[in-house]
């Protein structure tokens, strides 16, 4: 019944709305998860839904697709006015790829109920084309020795193609992608956003679900502002932008926009740390490793704030690693103040321990999960620094309330914290280490907009308030870099390009940094 | 594709190995008889006469390495050596009792596959249902039950209360296939533990794969529900029960033994036993023998299918 | 993506636990304080009798079936218990050892032979071991045992390095904490739960496995107070005297379902209080980690 898939592009250039969502309330347990939303889907263009994690997108949008939680008593109204399937497109695609089946299974399957018309002999041939040509609508080459293929042989981009050229076998005529966008880095983001632009100019509606405001702020044509489960505002896009009626709105835009430089630029002095000829392997099979980081020379100053840019794979968490003794492959020296410090944290004294502290991406796999959070945070001063239970406790407590968590949260255990409090958890156990150079490997990512925010508001307060603090940041995410004083550059291991954060951000040099600042640069209207 | 390739090079040469240490075990544990081996094995009254002959049989006057190549030598040949009780050669014992174990083993493993996995697609479709909890219920319990347990109680029930089927093989020979009511018992016996087992993963694990975002995306996309069911999710509810069936090998062969004695059924487990009993080395090696390259070969099967099914689990292999 | 936890498995717990306790209860009960209350053994008479005084009559040598039953319960039990017991004492140092070094060669060296062990049937490695030496009760004990140490000690390792993995182990050692606080303090805590669901089913294993070899003979005399040698020895009788048979199998099956049905049902209880994790981030992890398939 849906073979109609070629004619889309022509009936989408009509206005009138592909589905409707009126008044949609969901409650699970007698709690609201959305309440009151309502939106509508136009052809060609995209409905962006934004808001915090929890806010309600990923619950409205499924129930474009029909779809509700288990147990969930949903009222409202959802309507859809034109044929036709609905795609989707899931934040972790892999997901929905069976680990079990090659690519084809699902591909072949959808293909298959749409050539029923045709005599049995010409079935199979005519699924295959379909299912070509799908894949070759989105973009993905080689497709022949990919549908062979399992998905886990697949890298995260392709599996995300692969999943879109689902819904355009199918030959939906509303697509809705939820995080198409959150956690890649900026050029892997603005691929996406140039795929999710050509699928709107099929005459496909697009429902993007994100907390990606870069990502929205390009794509989006409406959008529906969520916070905890109700509409704050809606409307054109170009409107919202400009002119956000509601406060919730402007905190939203004014968390996104670029953070201001940070102050008090140092120099000069001598560096607490440098690096000289580093070069780290992984080992993999391969005799001796395969080389994933080359760093010639690389020296960090007190109290300055070194961002590490890079693309994932780029090796620059590798980097953070071996200068905290967590990766212990690596030839070169790393001096702290002159002084080489051991490869292997095994081998470091106490005082070098305390001097280089590291925090982790997923702060909730970095706790314990049976102590409570006060007790993890003070063992760093029992352990590194000799105090006794009592003062450390003591001065957990401060360090935690003055990064942001008050008593009664820091006595929980981690499972009762959010990700945000947990991260700043772990940030109070690495400064009571006293430590001399902080690492902070990717510690806003997978945060929203607005507790990504409050995350970095605490690092500008620590560079600020503690003089002699050297920060490395590690990042895929300009915004984050734009904090530092000097950013490195890596690209493939390599250090290309270091220098000054404004100089870098306002006129790179290197090739690979001018497509970086480009590709996070907000893009409106321009098509491909 | 070269990480299959590997994964079944390391597998062979793992089969290999333990194919290798199960002959020296056996080899080994004769020699850690405490004493003078001959003496031992003549059991409680030694006579000379036997001693001497059991001395002459295992050649135990040459060194302990020149056994070991000869009988390794031996066993490449098919020449296991002669019974000490009897002086028959052991293959003649093995031929013997092969027939009624194949029979025994072909008819569990030909009942198990259907069964577990028929049962275990059919409890996760229901799951929470009447049919679910009973059938979690019965194969909960009855997974855990010693087979001469088992079966000394069907027996008591099924021969002895309501007359219907034989209570033991007695009388019938190695012609076992001419008399199926004599297998009914063993056979059931014989699968009670492997079928709950097996039903147990399935259930699990279609369980997972129905409630899985790949199912979820398959029936989004309007594919078919029985199709959705065995194409998509069944083939990952089945690698953890294929691992399973390896497992199952070990249980058979445990389940072999003690059916076979329990219902004296003149297989390769009754021979096993015989031997056990009589202290018959040379016998109870060779079984050993088959038995431990059987059990190599059947994981290694199952453990390749396994990886065929679950091409990820490989890579951490 | 937010999956509630559904109730289902919490609720039905308490049920099944009650079952499960009510099963194990006769066969156990019996185990531990039969022998206290059994009295002196009186005289023997005619085998395979019934009546005449006794209970549940008499067996092949014509002692007091029910005698016998408050006898026989122990040795299975105590040997079982033992058995497992040792299983693990020298499963978990070696597995835990093998999952927190940084020493391929170390980790080959402890899990090698193992793998290598595994591939003899377990029943068999028993029979020839019992072929050549007569192993009295410590040595079915410490046979069973060693035939479960590899499955055992593979558990425990898989755990351990999916614990020892985990950034928090890291974290610990940023912090400057000892070898002992990281592996016994988090990596050993974190696998407790895992223990703890194997235990549950090494224990119905090892009593499978010693009361079949019992009832093989195995590890204990032809005319011993054991229910799995009463089963094998009385089943000549079977036609004229069944008590003698029914009554012993009948507290193996009690005994291994119960064991079973209780672990099932506490684990079953305790998933529902594990460590909540509320999907408050919108970091939720996903690809399903391959599970460590070992061969």
């Amino acid at each position: 019944m849906t073979h109609e898939s070629g004619t889309a592009g022509r009936t989408g250039t009509t206005a009138a709305p592909v589905a409707e969502i009126r008044e949609l309330r969901v409650e699970v347990d007698g709690r609201a998860i959305v309440d009151g939303v309502s939106l509508t889907v136009v052809p060609g263009k995209v409905t962006a839904l934004v808001g915090a994690s929890g806010s309600g997108k990923t619950t409205t949008g499924l129930a474009l697709l029909g779809e509700h939680p288990p147990g969930a008593r949903v009222s409202g109204e959802i309507r859809r006015t034109a044929e036709g399937p609905i795609g989707y497109i899931p934040q972790h695609p892999a997901a929905v790829l069976n680990p079990a089946r090659r690519i084809s299974a699902l591909l072949t399957d959808i293909a298959r109920t749409q050539v029923r018309h045709l005599p049995r002999g010409r079935r199979r041939a005519a699924a295959r084309d379909r299912v070509l040509t799908a894949l070759a609508e989105a973009q993905l080459p080689d497709a022949e020795s990919l549908l062979r293929r399992y998905p886990h042989q697949l890298s995260g981009g392709q599996q995300q193609r692969v999943v879109l050229a689902q819904a355009l076998l199918l030959g939906a005529r509303v697509i809705v992608a939820d995080e198409p966008t959150t956690g890649q880095d900026a050029l892997t983001k603005s691929r996406i956003v140039d795929q999710l632009r050509a699928v709107t100019a099929r005459g496909i509606a697009v429902v993007l679900l994100s907390h990606d405001l870069e990502a929205v702020r390009a794509l989006a044509d409406e959008v529906v502002v969520l916070r905890a489960g109700r509409v704050v505002e809606s409307g054109p896009a170009q409107r919202l932008w400009a002119a956000p009626r509601h406060e919730w709105t402007r905190r939203l835009l004014d968390a996104g926009r670029d953070l201001t430089a940070p102050v008090g630029a140092t120099g000069g002095t001598r560096p607490v740390l440098r690096i000289r000829d580093l070069t780290a392997r992984h080992r993999d099979g391969a005799r001796g490793g395969t080389v994933v980081l080359r760093a010639p020379a690389l020296d960090l100053h007190p109290g300055e704030c070194l961002a590490v840019v890079g693309r994932s794979g780029s090796g620059k968490t590798t980097l953070a690693r071996c200068l905290a003794g967590l990766h212990r492959d690596h030839d070169g020296e790393v001096l702290l103040d002159g002084v080489p410090l051991p490869r292997s944290l095994r081998h470091r004294g106490r005082a070098q321990l305390a001097a280089v502290q590291y925090v982790f991406q997923d702060a909730r796999a970095a706790f314990d999960h049976h102590r409570p959070v006060l007790h993890q945070v003070a063992r760093t001063a029992i352990r590194l620094r000799g105090a006794a239970p009592g003062p450390a406790t003591r001065e957990a407590l401060t360090t935690l309330a003055r990064l942001g968590l008050p008593e009664d949260l820091a006595g929980r255990r981690p499972g009762q914290l959010s990700g945000g409090e947990l991260q700043r958890a772990a940030l109070a156990r690495a400064l009571l280490a006293r430590p001399r150079v902080l690492l902070c490997d990717e510690i806003t990512s997978g945060l929203d907009t607005v507790t990504r925010r409050g995350l970095l508001d605490v690092l500008r307060a620590l560079l600020r308030d503690r003089g002699d603090l050297s920060l490395v940041l590690i990042t895929h995410d300009l915004d984050v870099a734009a904090l530092a004083h000097r950013i490195a550059v890596l690209d493939g291991g390599d250090v290309v390009e270091q220098g000054p954060a404004r100089r870098i951000l306002a006129a790179p040099d290197h090739p690979f940094t001018v497509a970086l600042t480009q590709a996070a640069r907000p893009q409106t209207g321009a098509v491909p | 594709m070269s990480g299959l390739r590997s994964f079944v090079a390391r597998r062979l040469i793992l089969g290999a190995v333990q194919t290798a240490a199960v002959v020296l075990l056996v080899f080994a544990l004769t020699e850690a008889l405490p004493g003078d081996a001959a003496v031992a094995l003549a059991g409680d009254q030694p006579d000379p006469a036997r001693v001497a002959a059991i001395r002459e049989a295992m050649h135990l006057d040459r060194p302990a390495h020149e056994r070991l190549a000869d009988w390794a030598a031996g066993l490449l040949h098919g020449d296991l050596g002669t019974s000490l009780a009897s002086g028959r050669p052991v293959v003649r014992y093995l031929a013997d009792g092969f027939g009624p174990t194949l029979l025994l083993a072909a008819l569990t493993v030909a009942l198990l596959v259907p069964a577990g996995f028929g049962l275990g697609v059919l409890a996760a479709r229901r799951e929470g249902g009447p049919v679910d909890r009973l059938i979690s219920s019965v194969t909960l319990a009855v997974y855990a039950v010693p087979e001469f347990a088992l079966g000394v109680l069907l027996v008591t029930v099924f021969a002895l209360r309501l007359g219907w089927l034989p209570p033991t093989a007695v009388g019938y020979g190695t012609d076992l296939p001419g008399h199926p009511a004599v297998l009914v018992l063993p056979v059931l016996v014989l699968l009670a533990r492997p079928v709950c087992s097996l039903v147990r993963l399935v259930r699990a694990g279609m369980i997972d794969a129905l409630a899985s975002p790949y199912v979820a995306q398959a029936r989004r996309y309007g594919v078919s529900g029985a199709r959705v069911r065995y194409t998509h999710a069944l083939p990952g509810a089945l690698a953890p029960a294929v691992q399973q069936l390896a497992r199952t090998v070990d249980w058979l062969l445990c389940g072999v033994i003690v059916v076979e004695a329990l219902y004296v059924i003149p297989g390769l487990g009754t021979v096993l036993l015989n031997a056990v009993a009589e202290r018959d080395v040379p016998v109870v090696q060779g079984l050993a023998v088959v038995f431990g390259v059987l059990t190599v070969v059947l994981t290694l099967a199952a453990d390749l299918v396994a990886h065929r099914l679950a091409p990820r689990a490989g890579v951490a292999a | 993506m937010r999956k509630p936890h559904t109730g289902g498995v919490r609720k039905a717990a308490p049920g099944r636990f009650v079952l499960g306790a009510a099963v194990i209860a006769v066969p156990l009960l019996l185990a531990l304080l039969g022998p206290l209350c059994a009295g002196e053994p009186g005289p023997r008479t005619v085998s395979f009798t019934r009546g005449d005084g006794h209970w549940l009559g008499t067996d092949f040598v014509g002692r007091d079936v029910w005698q016998q039953v408050l006898h026989g319960g122990r040795p299975v039990v105590v040997t079982a218990l033992a058995a497992t017991a040792l299983a693990y004492l020298v499963a978990l140092p070696v597995g835990l050892a093998a999952a927190l070094t940084h020493r391929r060669w170390l980790e080959e060296l402890l899990m090698r032979p193992l793998d290598v062990l595994l591939a003899v049937p377990s029943l068999l490695l028993i029979l020839l071991a019992a072929t050549v030496f007569a192993p009295g009760a410590t040595g079915l004990a410490l046979l069973v045992a060693l035939v479960n140490v590899p499955d055992a000690a593979r558990l425990v390792r898989a755990a351990g390095t999916e614990a020892a993995a985990r950034p928090a182990v890291e974290a610990l050692r940023m912090q400057g904490e000892t070898w002992w606080r990281i592996g016994v303090g988090y990596v050993g805590r974190s696998m407790l739960r895992t223990l703890a669901a194997d235990a549950g089913t090494r224990l119905t294993g090892v009593l499978y496995l010693v009361a079949t070899a019992a009832f093989l003979g195995v590890g204990v005399a032809p005319d011993a107070a054991d229910w799995a040698v009463m089963v094998d020895r009385n089943r000549t009788g079977l036609f004229v005297q069944p008590w003698a048979v029914v009554v012993p199998a009948l507290l193996i099956v009690a005994l291994t379902t119960g064991t079973n049905l209780l672990f099932d049902a506490a684990l079953a209880g305790g998933r529902g209080r594990g460590p909540a994790r509320p999907a408050t981030t919108g970091a939720v992890r996903t690809a399903p980690a391959a599970s460590e398939v070992r061969t």
